[in-house]
């Protein structure tokens, strides 16, 4: 019965193949390591806000007099509104912190090196469409942090050469953040996240057609590739396991850790509050922003911090396998990058003193420097490899993955033909 | 290095400097009956007449399983789904004290330190050297110390009334996220099954794994 409803299926839907082709036969290298589980988490994550999402927006007002009340009504007397709320709002720095690693992966073992360019780069598209999401989505509880976070970004539009100040009424409908801005805001909020969904397709096939990369930077010989399934959607699910476990120790016990206390008051045009702060995953970009003296200045720089990834392709000039993993120079320089970010992290949190914005200063230009500096770094790094030798394992690995694919030239993958 | 050493080296500095400046009393917050009970029942005494508390109906108070007497007392003949609206109007607060008093539902949520930030501020009051009242934690504060704390010089006095600010915050917690403790029941359940789920599905992944040779 089964095997005839599929048959019927197949002749009218590549059913069979496609799961033969994307899952059960689908090569994926066995060296994985857990870093290569925040792809699959990404993706989950992205499902529970849209499934939470739907159902808050069953009961929430996009009103200026009515959001905030309505906010309330779901965390006080909608059935386990207060649950999927917590859900959303924590699972919105889930998402962040999700993608953050996984580009972090990326970058530490070179994966938008080719031929995943456009790997990385649908990436960064689906990058800047959570973010304006996420951005849009913190205005609708119309509470004082929501509006005044609105308004500092939208007036930061101002920098447009021409005519700045009519974009900034463009956008928001109005001289200032109002009833026009916060509907607009939540009909794009509802919006973005299908757009998300159609980018990760794109991601998705692009992958399907690269494959994944792996830790030794190589691509492995027929024999080290294992079908997806069974054996990484174990591993996804097992990821899975530990990710919720973190998650709902936020979303039951620290909910309120990942709001700024003054979104607790209803937003008021007239009170500007003593200290705006965007949300954690913006930090870094925003101390870049205060870091520039100038507005222009400021919106360019932040604007290149988050679109300089783009460039990694190019910016990496060497071709050594393995990312960070066989280079010692690049690895010192990725974790620096890290604690770099981290800083501007603290920086953009903190309320600005002269000492703050001097230690901004110096990790934005540090921040760009390496960017501009990985070409003729990793150039001389590639020589400086060669003269010395590439340590014993790569050249093993990569003397038995070559004579691996001499052999079985017919096992060959798409993304080995060079 | 040095210039990462240094980076560091400041921001402990900085991080320090703002530690100093905050002089809240941290608390150890009761949520359990009788004391969000007591303190609700501080709080319509001393607040209620100027703060509203929009979000909590005497519904709310008794369903949470506050002494039904007490609560229609409280409300008087007002239906038992009023919302607990302050008998101040707008007008008259903004002629008496200049600004309308917050609504105080969420107040243990909206400021920095939460209930440590409310019970500090309630126990702030002091006399200024010109005989004014002034508050430690809130110096602009227009509110009236409605609880005599800045008169109390006895340590006995004092201490009622520190503990009746601490009831009456383990109110506002409440009022502020009724739905804490179900939260944290449920929160258990939830990550115990998981923690047993997470660990059935390591043991599957490595039986899974172990076909590979």
């Amino acid at each position: 019965m089964k095997s005839r409803v599929i048959k019927w299926i197949d002749q009218r839907f590549p059913f069979s193949s496609f799961v033969k082709h994307d899952l059960t036969e689908y090569p994926t290298p066995r060296n994985l390591s857990y870093w290569w589980n925040f792809g699959f988490l990404a993706g989950f994550v992205l499902v529970l806000q849209v499934a939470t999402g739907i159902f808050l927006a069953m009961h929430y007002k996009a009103d200026v007099t009515l959001s905030f009340d309505s906010i309330q009504h779901i965390m006080r007397d909608v059935n386990f509104g207060w649950l999927l709320r917590y859900m959303h709002s924590t699972g919105a720095s889930a998402f962040f912190l999700v993608i953050y690693i996984h580009m972090a992966r990326t970058l530490y073992y070179g994966s938008y090196r080719a031929p995943r360019e456009l790997m990385w780069w649908t990436g960064q598209g689906l990058l800047l469409l959570l973010m304006a999401t996420a951005f849009m989505g913190y205005l609708l509880p119309w509470g004082q942090m929501s509006f005044w976070g609105a308004t500092v970004i939208t007036n930061l539009f101002r920098a447009t050469p021409f005519f700045g100040d009519q974009v900034v009424v463009w956008l928001r409908g109005d001289f200032g953040v109002g009833d026009a801005t916060l509907t607009r805001f939540f009909a794009l909020h509802y919006l973005l996240p299908f757009l998300i969904i159609g980018g990760v397709l794109v991601h998705l096939v692009a992958l399907h057609t690269v494959k994944s990369s792996n830790p030794s930077g190589i691509d492995l010989a027929a024999k080290d590739n294992i079908p997806f399934h069974p054996y990484f959607t174990i591993k996804d699910f097992y990821g899975l396991g530990i990710f919720l476990i973190v998650y709902c120790i936020f979303v039951f016990f620290l909910p309120n850790s990942l709001m700024e206390p003054a979104n607790n008051i209803p937003a008021n045009p007239m009170q500007t509050p003593t200290h705006i702060v965007p949300e954690w995953y913006f930090l870094p970009f925003y101390a870049i922003l205060r870091s520039v003296p100038n507005l222009v200045g400021g919106v360019v720089a932040m604007g290149l911090s988050v679109m300089v990834f783009s460039f990694m392709p190019y910016l990496d000039r060497s071709r050594i396998p393995g990312g960070a993993h066989y280079r010692p120079w690049y690895r010192v320089m990725f974790y620096l990058f890290v604690v770099d970010m981290l800083v501007l992290g603290y920086v953009g949190y903190i309320p600005p003193t002269d000492q703050s914005i001097m230690i901004g200063k110096i990790a934005t230009i540090f921040y760009f420097a390496q960017f501009v500096l990985l070409p003729f770094i990793s150039r001389k790094e590639e020589q400086w490899l060669i003269r010395c030798g590439l340590p014993p394992e790569v050249e093993t690995l990569i003397a038995s993955e070559a004579k691996e694919k001499n052999k079985l030239p017919h096992q060959r993958r798409i993304g080995d033909i060079k | 290095m040095k210039k990462l050493i240094f980076i560091l080296v400041l921001c402990c500095s900085s991080f320090h400097a703002g530690a100093a400046e905050s002089k809240l009393e941290q608390i150890q917050l009761e949520t359990d009956l009788p004391a969000v009970e007591r303190g609700a029942d501080a709080l319509m005494n001393a607040c209620h007449t100027c703060h509203s508390l929009k979000y909590i109906t005497y519904r709310d108070l008794v369903k949470f399983g506050m002494d039904k007497k007490k609560v229609s007392d409280w409300r008087g003949d007002q239906p038992l789904d009023t919302a607990l609206t302050s008998q101040l109007s707008d007008e008259t607060a903004i002629q008496s004290y200049g600004i309308v008093p917050p609504d105080l539902s969420l107040i243990a949520k909206a400021r920095e330190g939460g209930p440590s930030y409310v019970y500090s501020y309630l126990i702030g009051y002091y006399i200024t050297p010109e005989g004014m009242t002034g508050n430690h934690v809130f110096p602009e504060t227009r509110m009236p110390d409605m609880m005599g704390m800045s008169g109390a010089t006895d340590p006995v006095q004092r201490a009622e009334l520190q503990a009746k600010a601490r009831d009456i915050v383990s109110f506002l917690a409440w009022a502020a996220d009724p739905h804490e403790e179900e939260r944290h029941k449920l929160g258990y359940y939830v990550i115990g099954y998981l923690l047993v789920l997470t660990a059935m599905l390591f043991v599957v992944k490595n039986q899974i794994w172990s076909r590979l040779k």
